[in-house]
C-alpha cells in the first residue's frame, strides 16, 4: 500500500510520531496481557501503559550524584530518536516506508542497536552499582544476540538479492514465505528480538531480584519514560521486521495486524513458558547455537542461490 | 565524574534492608569479581520486635497468642512449640483427638509453606510461570485452614492443654478433594522442576552442599535434608501425635539447589498422605484437658518440626501466671550459615536463589545482640544509653 502524505504529517503523525507511540503502548499492553493470561493472572487494563507513560512524565527527574548531567537526558532521548527513525525504513502498519534506499536495512538494524548502546551507556553513566551490573549485562548480552540476529535478517536480504528492506518485502510477498524455506532463521530472528528487548528468559539485564532494574536502575520520571516509550517501539519494528521476512510480507495494514500479532503470541508464549538463562548461559546459547545455526542457515540460502544460477 | 574505590578497592553489591528479592529486610553484602561473588556477609535485625522479652510481661495464654505471631507463615507451628512446653511444665498431656487435629494444622501448614517457598524461589530464578500456578494452587490449602479456624493465616488452634477446632467428615470430605487437586498439581510441579531444561540449568549444580558441610554448618530441614543429612523432629523425636501418624523422611544425595526444590515437593506430598491417614484414622476422645493457671516451677525444652526445620523453644517458670523466660530459636538462624558458605564462588545472578533456597525467614530470627563498645558494664544499659546508642549506630 503507498500513500502519498506530506512528509511532515509523516514524520509527526502517522505513521510515524504519534501513531507511532500510540502502538507501541499498544503492543506493549498486548504483550503484558498475554502473558499475564499464560500465567493466570488478570493482567493490565488497556490504558495502562498509557497511564504509565503520563504518570512518569509528570514526575521529577532525579539526576544521581556523580552522573554526567548532560549524557544522563540526552540518552533517553537519542535511544527514541533512533527506535522513531528506524521506524521510516520499515514498512509499519502495511503502509510503504517513507524512506528507503538500497542497504536500510544495515541501518535500522544500526539504529536498534543504537537504541542498546544507549540504554548501556546511561547505566554506566549512573554509577550505581546496579545499574553498571546491568550496563555491563546489556553490553554483553548486545554482543552475543546481535551476531544471530543479523545473520537471521541476511538470510532473506541474499535470498531477494538486495539490501532494501521494502524490496525484499515486497519479493517475499511473491514466493513462498520464508518461514518454510528458511525455519531456522526465523527462529534465530525470533529469539533474537526477545534477546534484543531484553525479554524472558533473556532478561537478566534488568533481573529484578538481582539487580532491581539494571541499568535504568537510577532512571525516574521523563528520562525511564522515554527509555519505555523506545523499548515499545523496538518491538512494533522488531515484530514488523521479522514478519515482513519470514511471514511472508506486510502488504497492508489487515496483514501487518494478523502477522505481528500471532508473532507476538509466540513470543508472550516463549516469555512463560522458561526460567531465566544467567547472562553467561545466555552468550553461551548465542554463539554456541545461535551464530552457527545462523551461519549454516547462511550457508544453504548461499548454496542454494549458486546451484540455481548453475542449473539455470 | 568519580569513581571512588569501594572498601579496599572491592565492587560490593548490595542487597537490602530494600531490595525486590528479598520480601523482609535483611542485608547482605556480595562482593563481586565481574560476576563472580568472592565475599558474603549478612547483617540482620532490622524488625526485631523484643518478643522473647514481651513474653516474660504475659500471662502463659496471652503468651500463646504472642508467639504464634513470631512468624506469619508457621505460627500453628510455633504455638504448637510452645504449647507443647508448657504441657510438659504442667504434667498434662493433650487428649489424643487433639493431638491429631494438631498434627492436621501443622501439615496443611507445612503445604502451604512449601508451595509458597516454590513460587517465591521460582520468581527469584526468574520463572513467573511457576510463581503464578503455584500460588494460585495454595490458595485451596488456605481455603482448607480459613474452614477449618476461620483464618487464613494465624489461625490459633491451640489451646494450653489442646485445640480449639474440631473436625467433621463434612470438612474432611472437602479437604480430601483438595488434597487430590493439589497432589495431582505437585505431581505436576515435580515434573517441571525435574525437566524443565532451563530451569535445570539454574538449580543443578548449584549451591551445593555436602553432607559434612550441612553438619558443620548446622543446617536444619529441608536444607540438610536435600544435603542427605537425615533429620526430622516428627521421625527422631515424635511429637504431638506423630506417634501414631508417622511420616515418611525425605533426603536426597545432591545437596544442591535442585535437590532443595525435590525434597520441598516430595514432603509436600508426604504431608498429603499423612493427612489422608489421620482423616481415615482420627481418633475419639475430648478436645482440651484441664491445665492450671499457674505452671509449676521448671525448665523445659520443647522440639517441633517448622517448615523450615528444627524450631526449639526453652521455657523456663517461676511457678507462676507468667513465664520466667522463653528463648526461641527459629531453623532460619540455623541456616543463614550455609548461604554466605555457599555463596562464595558462585554467579552473582544466583544468589537470589541460593537466598532463597533455605526458605528464609527474617522477622523470626532477629535479636538483640549486644556488643561492648566503649562501655563500663555491658549488662545494665539505661535508656539514655540505648538511645546514645541507636544515635551513634545510624550516624
Amino acid at each position: 500500500m503507498n500513500l502519498a502524505i506530506h512528509p511532515l504529517i509523516v514524520l509527526l503523525f502517522f505513521p510515524g510520531g504519534l501513531f507511532l507511540l500510540a502502538s507501541g503502548l499498544v503492543f506493549q499492553w498486548a504483550d503484558r496481557k498475554l502473558v499475564a493470561r499464560f500465567q493466570n493472572r488478570v493482567g493490565p487494563r488497556f490504558f495502562q501503559p498509557l497511564a504509565d507513560v503520563l504518570k512518569l512524565l509528570a514526575k521529577e527527574e532525579i539526576i544521581p550524584q556523580g552522573a554526567h548531567r548532560g549524557l544522563f537526558i540526552a540518552l533517553p532521548i537519542i535511544a527514541l530518536a533512533a527506535a522513531l527513525t528506524a521506524a521510516l525504513y520499515v514498512p509499519m502498519f502495511g503502509v510503504q516506508p517513507f524512506f528507503s534506499f538500497q542497504g536500510d536495512l544495515i541501518v535500522t538494524i544500526y539504529l536498534l542497536s543504537a537504541l542498546t548502546i544507549s540504554l548501556g551507556l546511561a547505566g554506566a553513566n549512573s554509577v550505581d552499582r546496579f545499574s553498571l551490573v546491568g550496563a555491563t549485562r546489556t553490553l554483553t548480552q548486545l554482543f552475543s544476540y546481535e551476531a544471530p540476529f543479523l545473520l537471521a535478517m541476511i538470510g532473506p536480504a541474499l535470498a531477494a538479492q538486495t539490501w532494501q528492506i521494502s524490496k525484499i518485502n515486497a519479493f517475499v510477498g511473491e514466493t513462498t514465505w520464508f518461514i518454510v524455506a528458511q525455519p531456522i532463521g526465523f527462529l534465530v530472528a525470533l529469539v533474537g528480538l526477545m534477546g534484543k528487548l531484553e525479554l524472558p528468559p533473556f532478561d537478566a539485564p534488568e533481573a529484578e531480584t538481582e539487580i532491581v532494574a539494571g541499568a535504568l536502575t537510577e532512571y525516574s520520571g521523563r528520562g525511564f519514560a522515554l527509555f519505555r516509550l523506545s523499548k515499545d517501539i523496538e518491538l512494533v519494528i522488531g515484530l514488523t521486521l521479522v514478519a515482513a521476512f519470514y511471514l511472508g510480507g506486510i502488504a497492508n495494514p489487515l496483514e501487518f495486524l494478523l502477522k505481528t500479532g500471532g508473532l507476538l503470541l509466540v513470543m508472550a508464549l516463549l516469555q512463560t513458558a522458561f526460567a531465566r538463562l544467567r547472562i553467561d548461559q545466555t552468550v553461551g546459547m548465542w554463539w554456541r547455537v545461535g551464530a552457527l545455526l545462523g551461519l549454516v542457515q547462511i550457508l544453504a540460502i548461499l548454496a542454494g542461490i549458486y546451484i540455481r544460477q548453475w542449473w539455470l | 565524574m568519580s569513581f571512588e574505590p569501594l572498601g579496599e578497592n572491592r565492587f560490593i553489591v548490595p542487597i537490602g534492608p530494600q531490595h525486590p528479592a528479598l520480601k523482609e529486610p535483611g542485608h547482605f553484602e556480595f562482593v563481586v569479581d565481574g560476576e563472580i561473588v568472592t565475599g558474603a556477609s549478612v547483617r540482620l535485625g532490622y524488625v526485631h520486635r523484643g518478643i522473647e522479652k514481651g513474653a516474660e510481661d504475659r500471662t502463659w495464654i496471652q503468651n500463646l497468642y504472642l508467639m504464634e505471631r513470631i512468624c506469619g507463615i508457621c505460627s500453628h507451628i510455633h504455638a504448637t512449640a510452645f504449647v507443647q512446653g508448657v504441657e510438659k511444665l504442667a504434667g498434662v498431656e493433650a487428649p489424643p483427638r487433639a493431638r491429631a487435629i494438631r498434627e492436621v494444622f501443622a501439615e496443611l501448614e507445612r503445604i502451604h509453606s512449601h508451595m509458597l517457598w516454590l513460587g517465591v524461589a521460582a520468581h527469584e530464578g526468574g520463572f513467573d510461570a511457576l510463581f503464578m500456578y503455584s500460588w494460585r494452587d495454595r490458595e485451596v490449602v488456605m481455603d482448607m485452614l480459613e474452614m477449618l479456624s476461620g483464618n487464613r493465616v494465624h489461625y490459633s488452634a491451640n489451646l494450653i492443654g489442646g485445640v480449639k477446632y474440631d473436625l467433621n467428615p463434612e470438612m474432611m470430605d472437602k479437604i480430601r478433594d483438595g488434597l487430590n487437586y493439589l497432589e495431582e498439581r505437585l505431581a505436576h510441579y515435580l515434573d517441571v522442576v525435574n525437566h524443565d531444561e532451563t530451569f535445570i540449568g539454574r538449580t543443578r549444580g548449584i549451591g551445593t552442599m555436602t553432607r559434612e558441610q550441612a553438619q558443620l554448618l548446622g543446617a536444619v530441614g529441608p536444607t540438610a535434608r536435600a544435603s542427605n543429612f537425615a533429620f526430622d523432629v516428627r521421625v527422631d523425636a515424635p511429637y504431638a501425635a506423630y506417634a501414631e501418624f508417622p511420616v515418611e523422611m525425605v533426603v536426597a544425595q545432591e545437596g544442591d539447589l535442585h535437590a532443595r526444590f525435590v525434597v520441598r515437593i516430595l514432603e509436600t506430598m508426604e504431608s498429603i498422605r499423612v493427612l489422608r491417614r489421620i482423616f481415615d484414622n482420627l481418633p475419639e476422645s475430648e478436645l482440651v484437658t484441664r491445665v492450671p493457671r499457674r505452671i509449676p516451677a521448671g525448665e523445659t525444652i520443647s522440639r517441633v518440626e517448622a517448615p523450615r526445620g528444627e524450631l526449639f523453644y526453652f521455657i523456663a517458670s517461676s511457678g507462676g501466671e507468667k513465664p520466667e523466660r522463653v528463648k526461641v530459636r527459629t531453623p532460619s538462624l540455623c541456616n543463614w550459615g550455609t548461604v554466605i558458605t555457599l555463596a562464595v564462588g558462585h554467579k552473582l545472578a544466583d544468589m537470589p536463589m541460593i537466598l532463597a533456597g533455605i526458605d528464609p525467614c527474617f522477622s523470626c530470627n532477629d535479636r538483640l545482640v549486644m556488643v561492648k563498645r566503649n562501655h563500663q558494664d555491658p549488662q545494665v544499659w539505661t535508656w539514655a544509653d540505648l538511645r546514645n546508642y541507636g544515635i551513634e549506630y545510624y550516624r
